[in-house]
């Protein structure tokens, strides 16, 4: 049908700061601005989950702020792609291992794309969007599609049984 | 056939909306030196966010949202099709108010700020729009704007202050800068609309469109009698909106609700004292 190429062409983007020195921020900025122009790919910046396709994170996810970062992610109604942009929101840069932060948003949330980088060029960030976007077609081709048709039920009635569940978490602790 | 035209204009409005909204976001681009997005992004929009999971937050606010996107849809065609303009007026409000509604239904802070400042707008134009539409009685003998359509002569010389009001009050009602508080995108983004999400921000996206169609409208039928100067109107009152929101910042609501109030006001309350001294003399 061709009411889905509609799809890749207005990615809406949220941007959120996770402890980042600013330096990807400014960079993100720079793609909005006369010489990028990302709205010309029908790109906004939102700034508003519930309305958004693509999470942009920057910055290595400080202690103070996972919670907000995880609580946005589950705001963002499906289908849904994470970006981190940078090097400290993929591994948590310069900042790994100290004492506010541990490495790296995939701890939290799972990241599509990754864009390295200390100080991202605008360049790349926009080619990770570009690459975000197939993701996002092809999340949601799968939601079209029916889980039943292509998975085993994981039990016999249909339904998950969580005494199984709990057992198989209980002998994976001891 | 004008009525064809009319109820052409009525059935396709959210298209024709689309389509100036598409246009509007090329013209802000070019203005700020970029190409800007197809003409055609408001329906790629509009199709993506059909594609997005349902969330609503209850039922009656996705309820009020759409009851918003129609009752607005009547109000225009209710003014297209030449009825009372007071009513137009009230309808409207109504539309607004639902939009209102909808905003403290949820417990979200940022929903609650926009709708505290969708009504202080309501406050900073409504007066004057009444004052407006009370001068088209005065000049043409009737409300309905059937009359204005018919009227002999253009009515923006016969109220040229009045269309300086409307002009002062329409960045107010479009939501655009300098008062755009009601929705203010990097300060409680997007106000009302905040909570809505999926296919049901659809129908308030789409009656931000009907909404330019409707004020657009109202600045016509200042040249209603002659289709070309109301076009021009349309089309000037358009870049000016554009170019107003592209070289200003927002103002807070206390300077939007003095500027309007003080200065507005008393003009359109000067344009109805002098046509009622005219037609009294």
């Amino acid at each position: 049908m061709k009411l889905r190429s509609f799809r890749k062409k207005s990615p809406w983007i949220l941007h959120y700061n996770a402890g980042s020195c600013n330096g990807c921020d400014i960079e993100i900025l720079a793609c909005l601005a006369p010489k990028y122009d990302i709205e010309r790919f029908g790109m906004i910046n939102t700034g508003n989950p519930k309305q958004s396709d693509i999470l942009l994170v920057t910055g290595p996810v400080t202690k103070r702020s996972r919670e907000r970062l995880v609580e946005i992610y589950a705001q963002m109604p499906e289908p849904k792609v994470v970006i981190s942009c940078g090097a400290c929101a993929s591994t948590g840069g310069i900042f790994r291992g100290m004492y506010n932060c541990e490495g790296g948003i995939d701890q939290y949330i799972p990241v599509d794309v990754y864009v390295s980088g200390c100080g991202t060029r605008p360049e790349q960030i926009i080619d990770g969007v570009v690459q975000a976007l197939a993701i996002l077609e092809k999340k949601t081709r799968d939601i079209e599609e029916s889980v039943r048709l292509r998975n085993k039920s994981l039990s016999e009635e249909g339904q998950i049984n969580r005494r199984n569940v709990a057992a198989e978490i209980k002998t994976m602790v001891q | 056939m004008d009525l064809l035209i009319k109820i052409a204009l009525i059935v396709l409005a959210p298209v024709i909306g689309g389509l100036i909204y598409g246009f509007e976001r090329i013209v802000r681009a070019r203005m700020q030196r970029r190409i800007g997005p197809p003409l055609l992004q408001p329906f790629y929009d509009f199709f993506k966010l059909a594609d997005k999971r349902r969330m609503i937050v209850h039922s009656a606010h996705a309820f009020l949202g759409i009851a918003h996107f129609f009752s607005l849809w009547f109000a225009l065609a209710v003014l297209i099709l030449g009825g009372d303009l007071i009513l137009v007026i009230f309808l409207h409000l109504l539309s607004t108010s639902l939009l209102i509604l909808a905003g403290y239904s949820t417990r979200s802070i940022f929903s609650h700020l926009g709708a505290n400042r969708s009504a202080i707008s309501i406050l900073a134009y409504e007066p004057i729009l009444i004052l407006i539409a009370v001068s088209f009685f005065v000049q043409t003998g009737s409300f309905e704007t059937a009359s204005v359509f018919s009227y002999n002569e253009p009515l923006l010389y016969k109220l040229p202050l009045a269309f300086i009001a409307l002009m002062l009050i329409l960045p107010v009602k479009l939501k655009k800068s300098p008062f755009d508080v009601a929705e203010a995108h990097q300060e409680i983004i997007g106000g009302v609309e905040l909570e809505f999400s999926g296919i049901f921000y659809e129908a308030v996206y789409t009656a931000k469109w009907l909404d330019q169609i409707f004020c657009y409208t109202l600045v016509y039928l200042f040249g209603a009698s002659n289709p070309l100067i109301g076009l021009g109107l349309v089309l000037g009152s358009f870049l000016y909106v554009n170019a107003l929101d592209n070289s200003s910042a927002r103002v807070s609501y206390k300077q939007m609700l003095r500027f309007t109030l003080m200065v507005a006001l008393p003009v359109a309350f000067i344009n109805l004292l002098l046509s009622i001294l005219q037609h009294t003399l």
